[in-house]
C-alpha cells in the first residue's frame, strides 16, 4: 500500500465518518426501527466502482466502527455492520454487470440490502420475528434514498472520472 | 444487462412491498398484547378486558426502562430511557399487526390471539 493510497482512504473514510455523524444527529425519517437515509453509503459506492473492493472495504470498516464509538453505542455496531456487509455484497457482485452508466442501480439494490441486513441482525438481537412487519416500508424506503444515493455516486464517479483526478 | 431490465425487477419488488404493506395494515389482531422481553413474554394485557388506564414500568438488568400505558382497546410505550425513542414514536396500537419495538432494550409488543405468558392459559390471570 502506497503512502497516496493510504491517505486518500483515510480522507474518504473522514468524509463518510462526517456524512453517517451529521445523519445520526437529524431526527428519525419515520417511526420505523432503522430507516434512514444512508448518505455515507455515496462514499463506498463510488470507492466501490472508482477504486475497487479492497478500498472500499476498508473505508466501509473504518467508517462504522469509527461511527460506533464517536456515537457511542455499541449495539448500533452490530445493525451497522450487518447492514454495511450485505449493502457491500451485493453492490460488489452488481459492480460486474453494471456500467458506470447503470451505478445509481447497485445503490437501490444495496440500499435494499442494508435495511434486510439490518431486519436480520434485529431478528437476532430482540430473538423475535416482529420487525418484520417493517420490511416491505424498509424495502420501499430502500429503493428511494437508495436511488437517490446510487445518482450521486453515479455523477461523482462521471465528474471525478472527467477531472481524471481520483 | 439493460438498465430497463433492472428497473422492470425493481418495479416488481415495489409493488411487491405496496401489497404486503396494505395487506398488513388490513389484517386485524387479536386483543392480547404480549410483552417480550428478550425474546420471553414477561407480560400480557388482554385489552378487551381493561376496565380503566393504566401504566406499568418495563425494567431490564441493562438499565432501560418503558414505561407502557394500556387502555381500553390499546397500548403504547409513553415514556422510555432508549436513545431513539423510536418505540415512544410509534405511539397507540389498537387491533392491527403493528408491532411495538425498543431495539436498544430488546422489547417487544404484540397484538396476538392468546396469551403467550408462561403457564397462563387464561390472560385474565396476569392482567394488571
Ligand atoms: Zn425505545
Amino acid at each position: 500500500m502506497t503512502t497516496k493510497r493510504i491517505t486518500r482512504d483515510a480522507l474518504l473514510t473522514a468524509i463518510a465518518l462526517t456524512i453517517f455523524m451529521v445523519e445520526a444527529q437529524l431526527p428519525a425519517l419515520a417511526p420505523v426501527p432503522g430507516m434512514k437515509l444512508g448518505l455515507a453509503n455515496i462514499v463506498t459506492v463510488w470507492a466501490l466502482f472508482t477504486l475497487g473492493p479492497l478500498d472500499a472495504l476498508m473505508i466501509l470498516l473504518g467508517r462504522i466502527l469509527l461511527g460506533a464509538v464517536f456515537a457511542g453505542q455499541l449495539m448500533a455496531l452490530i445493525y451497522s455492520l450487518a447492514g454495511g456487509l450485505l449493502c457491500f455484497l451485493v453492490t460488489l457482485l452488481l459492480r460486474r454487470v453494471l456500467t458506470a452508466r447503470q451505478i445509481f442501480i447497485a445503490g437501490i439494490f444495496g440500499a435494499m440490502a442494508h435495511n434486510t441486513g439490518q431486519l436480520i441482525a434485529a431478528t437476532l438481537v430482540l430473538k423475535s420475528l416482529a420487525v418484520w412487519y417493517y420490511c416491505p416500508l424498509l424495502l420501499l424506503s430502500g429503493i428511494v434514498t437508495g436511488a437517490f444515493t446510487g445518482l450521486a455516486a453515479q455523477y461523482l464517479h462521471a465528474r471525478l472520472a472527467k477531472s481524471g483526478s481520483s | 444487462m439493460k438498465t430497463k431490465h433492472f428497473l422492470a425487477v425493481i418495479a416488481l419488488i415495489a409493488l411487491a412491498c405496496l401489497g404486503a404493506l396494505i395487506v398488513l395494515r388490513l389484517r386485524s389482531a387479536g386483543v392480547i398484547a404480549n410483552i417480550y422481553q428478550d425474546g420471553t413474554c414477561i407480560r400480557s394485557v388482554d385489552l378487551s378486558k381493561v376496565a380503566a388506564p393504566e401504566t406499568f414500568t418495563v425494567t431490564d438488568k441493562n438499565g432501560h426502562e418503558n414505561v407502557v400505558s394500556v387502555e381500553p382497546g390499546r397500548i403504547c410505550v409513553a415514556r422510555a430511557n432508549c436513545p431513539d425513542q423510536v418505540c415512544v414514536h410509534e405511539g397507540w396500537v389498537s387491533g392491527g399487526t403493528r408491532p411495538i419495538v425498543c431495539l436498544p432494550a430488546k422489547l417487544v409488543i404484540r397484538l396476538e390471539d392468546k396469551s403467550a405468558a408462561p403457564g397462563a392459559d387464561a390472560p385474565d390471570a396476569v392482567v394488571g
